[in-house]
């Protein structure tokens, strides 16, 4: 099981490494938990600054501070919004601002500063509520001092706390410029705060307006991009032919020297060995920046991955499949071999994903500036613990010396986890002596982007008389993303004791069917990992593992004569360990089907719906999603995907006009991978450059999307990346309905459907 | 040298006549509300008007715009209340909200010749502007919202010009 997830602790994993202080100050009224030293964070404190989740300023005004990265998925809005449902404010008096990378600003139940997972409200929603809870009782009791009534017989609600037989009322404005307000909360006091129950919500649960849009339609947001220093100069990265493991051989200056404001070019030495090969042009500006780069010559040592292509990672995951001892165990239940030995049936089927690239709208940036013995960092970033910690060793300084100042993220999808971007601006910096800005072009942004690894998956599956499935062997052949890391909490032990895997290429391959025996190996590909350095491409392994498992229990469906839907169904028993999760899976794989009336009609002839279910994104934190996909196929094997029909169950919901947002926008990545992103290697690099050749879903390419969220009271759970991980298998399923086409391999081409169709 | 009338002032930038407006825009004048994508004219993110049409700023000269008028969004409305703008919030638009700038004017430049167009119109102007958090679907129910407020507001007669 995964390491870093202890949900069972949640809510006391903060509190009891925390205290919560609530105090009143001429500046306002601070609540948080304070700085209590956590040994597993990588930065200290390099500035002073108090301890706070949000501030009470003396106009009333609630400014929360958000240690999560807000990428688009507005949750910045949505820890103001459980702040306040408990705090009692007005939502027109809520503000948001994003966190530094201060260890106080740590989630709670992971101990570091990373956004990512869709972790965000289910690990943060009991230390917001109780924050916000905290705050509402320390102004009733500062107000009933000043009314002299009783506390209890106070109402607080829309920022102002009233009594009722009296008549009496205080704004919040008013309690904290009393400076009445001062009260501390001892772990034990905050863990033992009664919190609303669902149906005393008047805010988690109503779709608030996000706090973060209005300066988004005037372009008024500050991305990392837009950061100006005084005497801040540019950077331009010029990056070698060959994704990884190149050198520079010579840098030939003659000719930039000649481009009005050039200053220096500067060859990265990259200890963290997050670049390789990298050159900085320095100049006044970011268009002699750009020039400088364009007149540098260099020349490089290719290293070992210059021969490297698609192919060869394929060919090379294949080799690695076939030995018979490769990879560790994820999943080891009961024994598949003596089951495959007496199966009535045997099935066996290959599916393959290609390098994804993230490419969010902004390319990649940061700006690094040295003062004394600080180094400040400006940029949006999903892992300020981590991303710290690189630009300390880029600088040769300790960690606690860098100021990570985080700015609103053009797009993250799990791009923004790593910390590449830093190694430029920090070490161009340091060599020029004055901040820079360094700006990655689009093509410096995908090719040397950490990609969704291509991935190679077998599935054996043996049924029995019945048509059950009563064995399944998965192996996942891939690099290991979340390895390079380099964090062992973030690696989960294999249950073979073979060591730790990297269990981000195999999650959701640890499904909630009932199936007696289940192995499911994570296999390294080791040159891969080398060659092309894989990073969390939204959703991750279920993005993938779920390709593989939801078409194989299709085609084992067809096989035995069932309906895909109804076959499913039948697994969801919820026997075991998949007790609940299984009869919620099940739940809203009926509710996919209803809406979108799965087998109440005839099709017409090219046409035919799909259906998929998934437990993304880990067995502990899923979100339960289904999809029906319905297509038209036409003879040349195009695909036109007329409608995709979401359902998800997210326990509770926060927002839900954010969730629809969220869940329709992911549904629209799973389109966008299925059908229309493609990355190859050729020569150990990247081929594609730009949005001409690596092609994300436009808006002439969008079919009707209807989601329907299921929030049944249970704890929250994540939005931003399960959908994206049902599409791609519902579609497949879809076009296998429509046209008896199989295709096993992302992204679907016409050409591959066609093919299939012939065969 | 270069004076360029951005939003109604006269402004002078240090720039090559063949550097790309954008970055004249953007990192010199500080007007950063318009964004870099892809400096290719692929993705829209750096949509400006010149002359009322949506141009690609890193595709334009600043020469090439000597003279002419240049709006950026901070320049599209006085208060940030072009019938668009407030029809991005009422539906809820932008995630990440970094292309917005850009689908923004380039709406605009659809809806001052166009207030009433029909979906594949709106398609078809549109569609060379990449949005990654996939927000095509609110973005035309937007630009509908925007529209119609657009027809109402001209259609109240003299004493309510819309501008």
């Amino acid at each position: 099981m995964n390491s870093h997830i202890k949900m069972t602790d949640l809510p006391s994993t903060d509190l009891s490494r925390r205290s919560f202080l609530v105090g009143a100050a001429a500046s306002g009224l601070v609540l948080g938990y304070s700085g209590m030293p956590d040994a597993r964070a990588a930065a200290a404190p390099a500035h002073l600054e108090p301890s706070v989740w949000y501030a009470i300023a003396p106009d009333g005004l609630v400014t929360v501070t958000c240690g999560k990265a807000d990428m688009g998925q507005h949750v910045a809005s949505t820890m103001a919004q459980i702040v306040c449902e408990e705090l009692g404010a007005k939502w027109s008096d809520m503000r948001v601002q994003l966190a530094s990378n201060d260890p106080k600003f740590n989630d709670p139940v992971l101990g570091a500063q990373i956004t990512g997972g869709s972790w965000s409200t289910m690990m943060n929603f009991d230390a917001m509520s109780r924050a916000g809870a905290a705050g509402r009782i320390t102004l009733t009791e500062a107000a009933a001092a000043s009314m002299g009534v009783p506390a209890s017989e106070l109402a607080v609600r829309d920022s102002m706390i009233s009594h009722a037989k009296s008549k009496k009322q205080m704004s919040f404005a008013e309690i904290v410029r009393s400076g009445k307000a001062t009260k501390t909360f001892t772990p034990d006091e905050l863990k033992a705060i009664k919190l609303k129950t669902p149906d005393q919500y008047t805010m988690v649960g109503v779709s608030v307006p996000q706090l973060d849009i209005p300066d988004k339609t005037k372009g008024a947001a500050k991305y990392g991009i837009d950061v100006m220093l005084p005497g801040m100069v540019y950077g331009v990265v010029v990056t070698p032919p060959v994704r990884y493991g190149a050198t520079v051989k010579s840098v030939d200056d003659s000719a930039a020297r000649k481009v009005p404001g050039f200053i220096k070019a500067v060859t990265l030495d990259d200890k963290t060995a997050t670049t390789t090969g990298w050159v900085v042009a320095v100049a006044n500006t970011y268009q002699n920046a750009r020039k400088a780069a364009e007149a540098l010559k260099v020349t490089y040592d290719g290293g070992p991955n210059a021969k490297l292509s698609s192919e060869s990672l394929f060919e090379e995951a294949k080799r690695l499949l076939a030995l018979p001892d490769s990879g560790e165990f994820f999943v080891k239940n009961g024994d598949t071999a003596a089951a495959f030995g007496t199966a009535a049936k045997l099935m066996e089927a290959e599916y393959t994903t290609n390098i994804n690239i993230h490419a969010p709208m902004e390319p990649m940036n940061a700006t690094a500036e040295f003062q004394g013995d600080i180094l400040h960092l400006y940029s949006g970033n999903q892992f300020a613990t981590r991303s710290g910690a690189i630009a300390a060793g880029a600088a040769g300084i300790d960690p606690k010396y860098v100021v990570m100042h985080q700015k609103w993220l053009g797009g993250g999808f799990g791009r923004r986890l790593d910390a590449d971007m830093m190694v430029p601006a920090v070490q161009a910096a340091k060599a020029v002596g004055k901040p820079v800005k360094v700006i990655y072009s689009r093509e410096n942004d995908m090719t040397m982007d950490f990609s969704r690894p291509l991935t190679y998956q077998k599935v054996k599956a043996g049924l029995d008389g019945d048509g059950k499935l009563v064995a399944l062997n998965h192996d996942v052949v891939s690099a290991w993303p979340t390895q390079r890391w380099g964090i062992p909490d973030f690696l989960t032990p294999s249950v073979d004791k073979k060591g730790p895997l990297d269990s981000f290429t195999v999650n959701g391959a640890d499904f909630f069917y009932s199936v007696p025996n289940h192995y499911v190996r994570a296999i390294k590909n080791e040159m891969a990992h080398n060659a092309t350095p894989s990073g969390q491409l939204r959703s991750v392994a279920p993005g993938w593992t779920f390709w593989a498992v939801e078409s194989m229990v299709d085609e084992i469906a067809h096989a035995v004569g069932k309906d895909p839907a109804q076959y499913r169904i039948e697994m969801l028993d919820g026997r075991g360990d998949n007790a609940g999760g299984a009869q919620r899976l099940r739940n809203t794989l009926l509710a996919a089907m209803g809406l979108a009336g799965y087998g109440t009609k005839e099709l017409a002839k090219g046409e035919g719906m799909g259906v998929a279910c998934v437990s993304s994104q880990e067995r502990k934190t899923a979100s339960w999603t289904a999809c029906v996909a319905h297509v038209a196929v036409a003879p040349s094997g195009e695909i036109t995907v007329k409608k995709l029909t979401v359902a998800t169950d997210v326990g509770t919901q926060v927002n839900p006009d954010g969730i629809q947002a969220q869940v329709s926008g992911a549904a629209l990545w799973g389109l966008s991978l299925a059908l229309y992103e493609k990355a190859t290697l050729k020569d150990g690099g990247i081929e594609q450059t730009n949005f001409d050749s690596y092609t994300p879903l436009r808006m002439s390419q969008l079919p009707e999307v209807a989601v329907s969220v299921i929030a049944n009271g249970e704890h929250p759970t994540g939005v931003g990346e399960p959908a994206v991980t049902v599409i791609a298998p519902a579609i497949g399923n879809a076009v296998f309905n429509a046209v008896g086409a199989r295709v096993r391999s992302l992204p679907i081409t016409a050409e591959a459907v066609k093919a299939a169709m012939k065969a | 040298m270069v004076t360029l009338n951005i939003n109604g002032r006269n402004l002078s930038v240090e720039a090559a006549n063949d550097s790309p407006l954008l970055w004249a825009i953007r990192e010199q004048l500080q007007m950063t509300g318009t964004k870099f994508g892809c400096g290719a004219g692929l993705c829209g993110a750096c949509t400006v008007h010149i002359n009322g049409e949506a141009v690609r700023s890193c595709q334009t000269a600043v020469g090439d715009v000597v003279g002419k008028k240049v709006t950026t969004i901070e320049g599209l409305s006085a208060k940030g209340d072009h019938p668009l703008q407030k029809a991005w919030i009422a539906e809820q638009v932008p995630q990440c909200g970094y292309c917005q700038s850009g689908q923004i004017m380039q709406a605009a430049s659809l809806l001052a010749k166009n207030n009433n167009p029909t979906k594949e119109e709106i398609v078809a102007h549109m569609d060379g502007n990449l949005c990654r958090c996939m927000t095509y679907s609110r973005i035309q129910k937007a630009i509908m919202r925007a529209a119609n407020e657009m027809r109402t507001a001209s259609n109240s007669g003299n004493e309510r010009r819309a501008t």
